[in-house]
């Protein structure tokens, strides 16, 4: 739970894994932005029936710029909010940000972000594996359409892109959600740094 | 920990969600969501617009080039005609279609614009300008120029969301045919043919037969509402009903202004 703690005395006193108003602040900034462009621009570039999804980027973002548990804290606050402009079962986002966050946040802890393709691949990895998440608890919870007829086009277009707006997704997400400590390696390879 | 509390609140929302046990709640926070956001979204629209014209029209690449060069033997024609603009022509006649649809009836309308497509990949929706504020409610049906265009799902004070006739969670009674016979249309996903079930085999039917709504009691939609033609239609020896597709009379790729008729499944 020290990743949920928030301190009142802002940026400069950042300490251990306590995240400061300022960081507050700028992940505000960083879901607001992300979802007017995800509202006036992208749903509106459709193949197939199917567009980029910005907002299933952002907790693979986070996981990938500050961790496990960050990455889960940002996953369920951005689902939360994507969920009021979805029509599907209110909660679903923010599991899946959850777990998504947390996982990629995992699978990358430890890993040399050296690579200049590494954050293309595991945004276009977990956005899949996002989706095909979100598809079958939706399928579970009564919507076999979810699952059966919307996630092939989703995937299709879904990952290519997300592997396209890895690396500014990345950075702008990492200005905003800072590493918890030494411990997590600093983002690099596109991802932004440590500030 | 932190994800274990985080999955456990998760879960515990999606379940009052599904029970509906706070559905009110998240039904005012999904309103109050979208009438704050409205306003900067259009606001923003109003600017970002071009540039997701451009983005949409950088993966369409190849129709855009077909649809470039009919444009252009088309152009001396048009310029005769530039008096008035393409576009405000395609409003008017498409607000004319809309006043004069003959299924509509006494039914009092409104008469809405196309503001948003579907916010998610996982269901076919459009989200119109009219909402609460013009006397829009949730069940009632929308229409287009052609059509039955689908249900209002959410509404808030100045736009609702419209769950498409092609979405896989809608599903329409409908009546075709001189004997009047009965049939269900469920949608299949977006840009995809409608799915007609429980039509038995052997039943007359022809390509470019018109399903309309059947109005029987409880039912969704008012009666006489064409909803789609039937495109193709098969049937095996041991089948329980014949394989019939049909295609929506609503071109729901190009959909600018609809009407909500104001109209309220009965309980």
């Amino acid at each position: 739970m020290a990743a949920l703690a928030v301190t009142r005395s802002g940026a400069a006193t950042r300490v251990g894994s306590t995240l400061t108003t300022a960081d507050v602040a700028r992940s505000t900034i960083v879901i607001a932005v992300v979802l007017v462009i995800q509202h006036t621009l992208l749903d509106s570039v459709r193949v197939g029936g199917a567009h980029p999804d910005l907002m299933l980027l952002l907790p693979v973002a986070a996981g990938y710029a500050a961790g496990p548990d960050r990455g889960a804290v940002f996953g369920f606050i951005t689902g939360l909010v994507a969920d009021l402009f979805l029509p599907t079962p209110y909660g679903l986002s923010a599991l899946v940000g959850c777990l998504l966050g947390y996982a990629t946040g995992m699978a990358t802890r430890g890993l040399v972000r050296s690579s200049w393709w590494l954050p293309p691949v595991v945004a276009a990895a977990a956005t899949a594996a996002g989706m095909g998440m979100y598809a079958i608890l939706g399928a579970v919870l009564g919507d076999p359409g979810m699952l059966k007829t919307y996630l092939v086009p989703a995937l299709v277009v879904g990952t290519p892109s997300a592997a396209l707006l890895a690396v500014p997704v990345l950075r702008f997400v990492a200005w905003a959600v800072p590493e918890p400590g030494p411990g997590h390696g600093a983002v690099a390879g596109g991802g932004g740094g440590t500030r | 920990m932190t994800i274990g509390l985080l999955v456990l609140a998760s879960i515990a929302i999606i379940t009052l969600d599904y029970r509906g046990q706070a559905h009110g709640v998240i039904s005012g926070a999904k309103r109050g969501a979208h009438d704050a956001f409205s306003p900067l979204q259009r606001g923003v629209d109003a600017i970002a617009r071009p540039v997701g014209r451009f983005l949409s029209g950088a993966v369409h690449g190849g129709d855009l080039e077909a649809q470039n060069a009919k444009l252009r033997r088309e152009i001396g024609a048009l310029q005769r005609q530039t008096l008035i603009t393409q576009s405000t022509r395609n409003s008017l006649r498409a607000l004319q279609r809309l006043n004069q649809l003959p299924w509509v009836g006494a039914t009092p309308t409104v008469t809405a614009q196309v503001t948003a497509l579907s916010p998610s990949d996982f269901a076919a929706t459009v989200e119109l300008d009219k909402g609460s504020g013009s006397g829009v409610a949730v069940g009632m049906p929308v229409v287009g120029g052609a059509g039955l265009v689908g249900q209002v799902t959410l509404v808030w004070s100045s736009g609702c969301t419209v769950r498409l006739v092609t979405d896989v969670d809608s599903s329409v009674g409908v009546r075709f045919g001189s004997g009047g016979d009965l049939a269900l249309v469920q949608g299949s996903g977006l840009g995809r043919n409608l799915a007609v079930n429980l039509i038995a085999p052997g039943t007359a039917l022809h390509k470019g037969e018109v399903l309309t709504t059947s109005g029987l009691q409880h039912a969704q939609y008012p009666p006489d509402i064409p909803v789609a033609s039937v495109t193709s239609f098969s049937s095996t020896p041991s089948a329980t009903q014949e394989t019939v597709s049909a295609r929506p009379l609503a071109d729901l790729d190009v959909l600018q202004y609809v009407d909500v008729l104001q109209w309220q499944p009965s309980p």
